[in-house]
């Protein structure tokens, strides 16, 4: 880093922390930030220093959220008797995305990896179980269609339906605009499993 | 360049949307590589790089890492991972064989006892197939238990039996500076010995009670802690589902 200016220098080491970027991206955004204006830069700043200090856990789902309850949990017009468990909040992101979901959400924050050490004790499902009332009618279970999120869908659905609750899991299937051709077994063997009547 | 057979044991994401594979391939024993885009859900290493899934892959050797650039599935192995139980268990079998077994060194034996279990599993016999793994995979790793006779004085054991870490039967006169020992009824022995010298067809036609079972786990379970730097990830989540109760709820 000897070749830029000890600012400078400083920026680039701060960039290349960020997931995605490397040196040459960080030297080009560095200098991007150089050349824009005195307003632009400090808007940048305080963009960061903002998303720090205001963004927390929503304390009903675990969304992040800079109000709690965050605007899913507060807003009155959505169904309060579905809850749809994700892993992550990009997750949730995605299915408000399709207009189509207007349940609630729970945010697990990871899915049951015995390999890698994480185990159901390191994730929101206390929380999820604290949520459950007789209001509830549906958990909808949007885990990874992996090993692991298939692991903590199974864990949910052996800890939550005893308990007297419909416990559903997102379906696998065909992707949109695909070609059968290049699917891959599994997926058409479970689109099979999964069809439905026209 | 190679093409070569193999059994997922596990994948760690890598980056946005690259995966580090590990297999265990029939003709180069272990092999960690990566998969380029094997996250992408239209990609074509999706399915045939989900862990335990048997396949055929073609695999660039490189200086540190090789990589993993076509695959088509053998056998899905999908019902192990629509089992929590199934489940468990073959992580426990993928983590044994990941943390025991260096890159480079191919074994077929390892390779198709891999194989004979996953079915074995599939097939719902898990306590069994656990242990017959592990006993034979002691065997092919060159620790195998001695059986026969005590392993402090060779004397055939002719009261109680009794295993040892160390990885045998112990007679019940050597029993005091072996210890800790585990306690074995002559039919545990007997299943044990069956185990590692019969051939597979016949071992998969075996019904144990579940009291040797139970016996062999512990012997087992002491044998491989014994062996290993430090205690396997994946019987954490065993012990969990073993203990499962539904918590209650406090509205």
């Amino acid at each position: 880093m000897s070749h830029y200016a000890k600012p400078l220098a400083r920026l680039v080491e701060e960039l290349v922390k960020l997931p995605g970027i490397g040196p040459k991206t960080a030297q080009r955004l560095a200098f991007h930030i150089v050349g824009s204006s005195q307003e632009s830069a400090r808007s940048l700043a305080a963009a960061i220093v903002d998303v720090k200090e205001k963004i927390g856990y929503c304390s009903q789902c675990f969304n992040l959220t800079d109000v709690d309850p965050c605007w899913v949990c507060g807003d009155d017009s959505r169904d309060k008797t579905i809850i749809c468990v994700v892993e992550e909040p990009t997750d949730i992101i995605a299915l408000e995305r399709t207009k189509e979901f207007k349940g609630h959400y729970h945010v697990l924050h990871g899915a049951i990896s015995p390999l890698e050490g994480v185990g159901p004790g390191d994730l929101r499902i206390k929380e999820l179980l604290l949520r459950l009332n007789e209001d509830i009618q549906e958990i909808i279970v949007a885990t990874d269609p992996d090993v692991e999120g298939e692991a903590t869908a199974m864990y949910l659905a052996r800890l939550i339906k005893p308990l007297g609750y419909k416990v559903t899991r997102m379906a696998h299937g065909m992707p949109v605009g695909g070609d059968l051709e290049y699917v891959d077994e599994v997926t058409l063997s479970k689109a099979l499993e999964w069809r439905r009547e026209l | 360049m190679y093409r070569t057979e193999g059994i997922v044991l596990r994948t760690r994401n890598l980056g946005e949307a690259d995966k580090i594979v590990t297999l265990y391939t029939k003709t180069n024993g272990k092999v960690v590589a990566v998969a380029r885009g094997a996250r992408r859900i239209r990609n074509r290493l999706l399915g045939p790089t989900q862990v335990f899934t048997q396949g055929r892959y073609l695999i660039f050797t490189g200086k540190t890492l090789d990589t993993l650039s076509q695959g088509e599935i053998v056998n899905s192995f999908q019902d192990l991972r629509e089992d929590l139980d199934k489940m468990a268990a073959t992580m426990y079998l993928s983590e044994l064989v990941d943390v025991l077994i260096e890159p480079g060194e191919a074994s077929l034996e390892i390779y198709s006892l891999l194989l004979n279990t996953l079915k074995m599993l599939s097939q719902k016999q898990i306590n069994y197939a656990l242990r017959v793994f592990e006993l034979r995979f002691a065997k092919h790793l060159g620790y195998e238990p001695q059986l026969n006779n005590c392993i402090n004085c060779n004397n055939f054991p002719e009261k109680a039996i009794y295993f040892s870490r160390q990885g045998g039967v112990v007679c019940d006169q050597c029993r005091s500076q072996l210890l800790p020992v585990q306690t074995i009824s002559r039919g545990t022995w007997e299943l044990a010995k069956r185990i590692l010298a019969w051939d597979w067809s016949r071992i998969s036609i075996l019904h144990p009670s579940e009291q040797s079972l139970s016996e062999l786990e512990a012997c087992m379970r002491a044998f491989y802690d014994y062996r290993l730097d430090k205690p396997l990830q994946s019987l954490d989540f065993i012990h969990t589902l073993k203990e499962f109760s539904p918590p209650e709820v406090k509205n």
